[in-house]
Order: C-alpha cells, then sequence, then structure tokens
C-alpha cells in the first residue's frame, strides 16, 4: 500500500473519463484501483532489479555499463545504436575485465550515449 | 484549466486531457479559434486500434497498444480538418534549439515531441523509454521554456537544457526534435465529413488488417497469451506480464480503459452533430465495452492481489479479452453499417 500510494502522491495526477449511470462523461482525477496495482508491482520488480544488477556489480561479476544501461531502461541493442559500437562489442564491455581495459576514447562514447559522467561511469552508487 | 499569455500577448487556455497528442493537436486548433475537443479529435484522426507487439519490449515487457501509431492522430487530425502544419526534423540539436526559439518568438506556440524519460518535471511512474510524448511549447522565460503538457493539469516550466535532452535522446528511439506549428487554419472545418472519414478508417484498421496482432485479431492473440502465461512463465512473471498489459489499458494516458471511454465520448458527440440515434446506440455500446475492459483491469488486479484466488484466474482474465474481441468486432461491424447511412 505505501509503494502505491508513493508513486501515485508525485502531484501529476492524470485524467480519466468517468461515466455516470446515465452514460454522461466527466474527466476526473482519481486514478483506478487495478492501474495502482499494477504500477507498483512494475516499479518494484524495475527497482529490485535495478539493486541487484548494482550487486552484481559491487561483487566484480558485471561492469558499471550494465547498471547505467538498466537505469536508462535501454536494451543492449538500443545501447549499441546510440554508442554506435556493435552489439557484440557492447556486451563483450558488460564483462568486468574487459571494462576495466577500455581506452577513453569509448569510454566517451559510452558517456554520451548514457548521459552519465566519465567518474560516474567507472563505478555504481554505494549506498 | 489555467490561460496563459503567448510571446505576442495572444492568451492561450490549458486545458487538462486525458492523452498528450491529442490534447496537443485540440489545443493548437483552439488556440487558432477552432472550437474542438479532445474526443473529437481522437474519433477524426481514427485513433482507436489495438495491436499487441511481443516483439518490442518496454523495461523487459511487450507491448500492447490501444491507440494507432504516435504522430498518426496528428497527422490525420490536420489532413482531415484541413489544417496545414509546418512540420520539421534536425540533426543538430543546436539549430533544433535555436529554430524553436526563433518561432517562438514570432507569437506562435509550438507542439513537440519528447522522450517521457528525459523530460525533467516527470515522476518515477511516468519515466518509460517512450520518444511520443507531445507537448506544447508557449514561450520563452528566463533560462528555460513555459510548457503546456495536457496531461498535467497546470502549466510547468522547464529548463533549456533539460529540454533538449528530452528533444534529442541518442539512439533508435531519437525523436530528432520533431517539432510542428500552424501555418494556417480552416476556421469552419468539414466536421461531418471528418468525421465519417476517421470512422470509417478505424473499421477498416479494426477489422481488416490481415495479421494477427492487430485489430480484434490481435485481441483475441493476447487473449491467448493471457490464458496460457502462468504455465509457460510460472505465477511471478505472468503476473508481471498482466500487470504490463493492464498498464497499457489504463495508465499511458488511455483515459481509462483503454481509449474506449474516449471514443464513447466522441460517439456521443457525433451523435449530436448528426441527430443520429444509432450513433447514440453505439455510444452506449462502447460504454459497455470500456466497462468490460475495466472489469478485465481489475480481475487482473485482484489476481496480482492474490485476492480470491478460487475465482479469479487468468483464464478468467483471458476469457474478458476474448469478450472484448466479441464485443468490438460486432461494435465496428455495426458501425461500417451505419455510417453508410450518414450523409456528410
Amino acid at each position: 500500500m505505501e509503494l502505491e500510494d508513493e508513486i501515485f502522491n508525485d502531484g501529476l495526477p492524470k485524467a480519466y473519463y468517468k461515466h455516470d449511470d446515465n452514460g454522461q462523461y466527466v474527466l476526473e482525477t482519481d486514478a483506478p484501483w487495478a492501474e495502482k496495482v499494477s504500477c507498483a508491482l512494475i516499479i518494484s520488480g524495475n527497482r529490485a532489479n535495478l539493486e541487484e544488477i548494482r550487486k552484481a556489480v559491487l561483487a566484480g561479476q558485471k561492469s558499471p555499463i550494465y547498471y547505467y544501461m538498466e537505469m536508462r531502461q535501454l536494451t543492449s541493442g538500443m545501447l549499441a545504436k546510440a554508442a554506435g559500437i556493435a552489439v557484440f562489442r557492447v556486451k563483450r564491455h558488460f564483462r568486468p575485465e574487459i571494462f576495466a581495459k577500455l581506452k577513453p576514447s569509448v569510454l566517451n562514447r559510452y558517456t554520451n550515449a548514457l548521459r552519465v559522467t566519465l567518474e560516474e561511469l567507472k563505478t555504481v552508487p554505494n549506498i | 484549466m489555467t490561460t496563459e499569455l503567448a510571446a505576442n500577448g495572444k492568451p492561450f487556455v490549458h486545458h487538462q486531457a486525458a492523452h498528450c497528442e491529442t490534447g496537443v493537436t485540440s489545443a493548437l486548433f483552439r488556440y487558432q479559434g477552432v472550437d474542438i475537443s479532445e474526443p473529437m479529435i481522437f474519433g477524426i484522426s481514427s485513433g482507436i486500434f489495438f495491436g499487441y507487439l511481443p516483439f518490442m519490449k518496454l523495461s523487459h515487457l511487450p507491448i500492447s497498444a490501444f491507440r494507432a501509431k504516435p504522430g498518426s492522430v496528428f497527422r490525420k487530425a490536420a489532413k482531415r480538418l484541413g489544417g496545414d502544419f509546418v512540420i520539421k526534423t534536425y540533426r543538430d540539436p543546436q539549430k533544433g534549439m535555436d529554430e524553436l526559439r526563433q518561432v517562438l518568438k514570432t507569437g506562435q506556440i509550438v507542439g513537440l515531441a519528447t522522450n517521457l524519460y528525459w523530460l525533467p518535471y516527470m515522476s518515477e511512474r511516468h519515466r518509460h523509454n517512450f520518444s511520443g510524448h507531445n507537448i506544447i511549447v508557449i514561450r520563452e522565460i528566463e533560462n528555460g521554456f513555459r510548457i503546456s503538457d495536457p496531461t498535467i493539469g497546470y502549466l510547468v516550466d522547464c529548463l533549456a537544457d533539460g529540454l533538449e535532452r528530452a528533444r534529442f535522446v541518442p539512439g533508435p528511439l531519437n525523436p530528432r526534435g520533431y517539432m510542428y506549428y500552424t501555418k494556417s487554419v480552416n476556421p469552419h472545418p468539414d466536421l461531418r465529413g471528418a468525421c465519417i472519414k476517421g470512422m470509417k478508417d478505424s473499421c477498416n484498421l479494426m477489422l481488416r488488417i490481415p495479421l494477427p496482432i492487430f485489430g480484434v485479431r490481435g485481441m483475441r492473440f493476447l487473449a491467448k497469451k493471457v490464458i496460457k502465461s502462468p504455465d509457460k512463465l510460472g505465477f511471478q512473471e505472468a503476473c508481471r506480464h498482466l500487470a504490463g498489459t493492464v498498464r497499457w489499458v489504463e495508465e499511458t494516458g488511455t483515459g481509462g480503459a483503454g481509449f474506449r471511454y474516449m471514443y464513447a465520448v466522441f460517439m456521443q458527440e457525433a451523435a449530436e452533430l448528426f441527430g443520429s440515434e444509432d450513433l447514440a446506440q453505439l455510444s452506449r455500446d462502447m460504454t459497455a465495452i470500456g466497462d468490460t475492459w475495466r472489469e478485465f483491469s481489475v480481475v487482473a488486479a485482484r489476481i496480482i492481489k492474490q485476492r480470491g484466488k478460487e475465482e479469479e484466474t487468468f483464464a478468467k482474465a483471458g476469457g474478458l479479452i476474448f469478450k472484448c474481441a466479441d464485443r468490438e468486432e460486432a461494435f465496428f461491424k455495426n458501425l461500417q453499417k451505419v455510417v453508410r447511412k450518414l450523409k456528410a
């Protein structure tokens, strides 16, 4: 319940058409219950997924690029197009030992595509 | 409803709308003195649609679209109502922003396509990586822009930096600074003719696309997938997929029940315009279809919350989509017959 209230009390209510028994429609701004439930499920799923990846990066199983890609809601194919790097290379760069050896010119492409600074790209936020 | 002055002092009235693109289009027409409501635009531009796209994913969930593809609502409405628009895209972000500022100085209001993820004023639940969110820029203010986003009830300020990022996103989803503003608008558009064209087009889109993922066939395809999903994906993942579908039905600016309520309002307005009892009856049918979609989302939410495990099953949710598909098929076949009798 808490998460649903948290994400729906953001001050940006959407409008919904509601009808009474006579079929007269009005525009109202309270969200239907079903939407709140499913939104909360998806957002909590996304957050848990991101948190898992963050831990994997800290444990040295994935590179930070993977974390930022997931954060920006991209897939490896989209990231490859955005950065101008072939998909198989992008997937290779998800391995931390290969990521550690990348040249600054390649890293700069990632920083532009993901819109993070170079310092940020080398680590993940350690909460 | 708030009023704001554009750069040349002409008042712009901000109305909240359910959907971004129809809201922007109706606001652009209203600013030019053509009083036209959001559902009317939605009907005229044949926005109602269904498509289930399992091969396109948004945050790991398949897309089920309840409306025509982004951009087509604006394009069709402009064509059918006789509005002449300047439409531009840019490669160079700097040039795109400079031209936006120049156009705003002449007192025009400008529609933009932006990426929802990068719009600075959006909150977490609105943030999808979706590049078809339409907004209106009213005028330039100190280091930013005054923006009327029709899905929000009030006007917002947006930093120039943030807007540039939302307009130019690297990668395949780049909106490339898509921008449009009025050149001229027909002050007395032929509403009746446009309505008929829109309805006919909608019937064709829903009934006659020979692919199993679009129109009423697509609904049945989705229904089968929903029924099979707990066996194929496991309960947790099936719930996530179901939640994704509900999000497409209720959220993403549909105005409730996957645009079906909005279309019912359009049918009501059209019934008044033509003075036709058939259309009024169809509007009531559409409201019933919308109620079925709403029932589906409630059943889905109860499955997710695991309430009443015995009666709320995936088979029931899928059955409701089948019911919607049957009713919509009957609805659009009726509409085809009714439209033939209408005179422009």
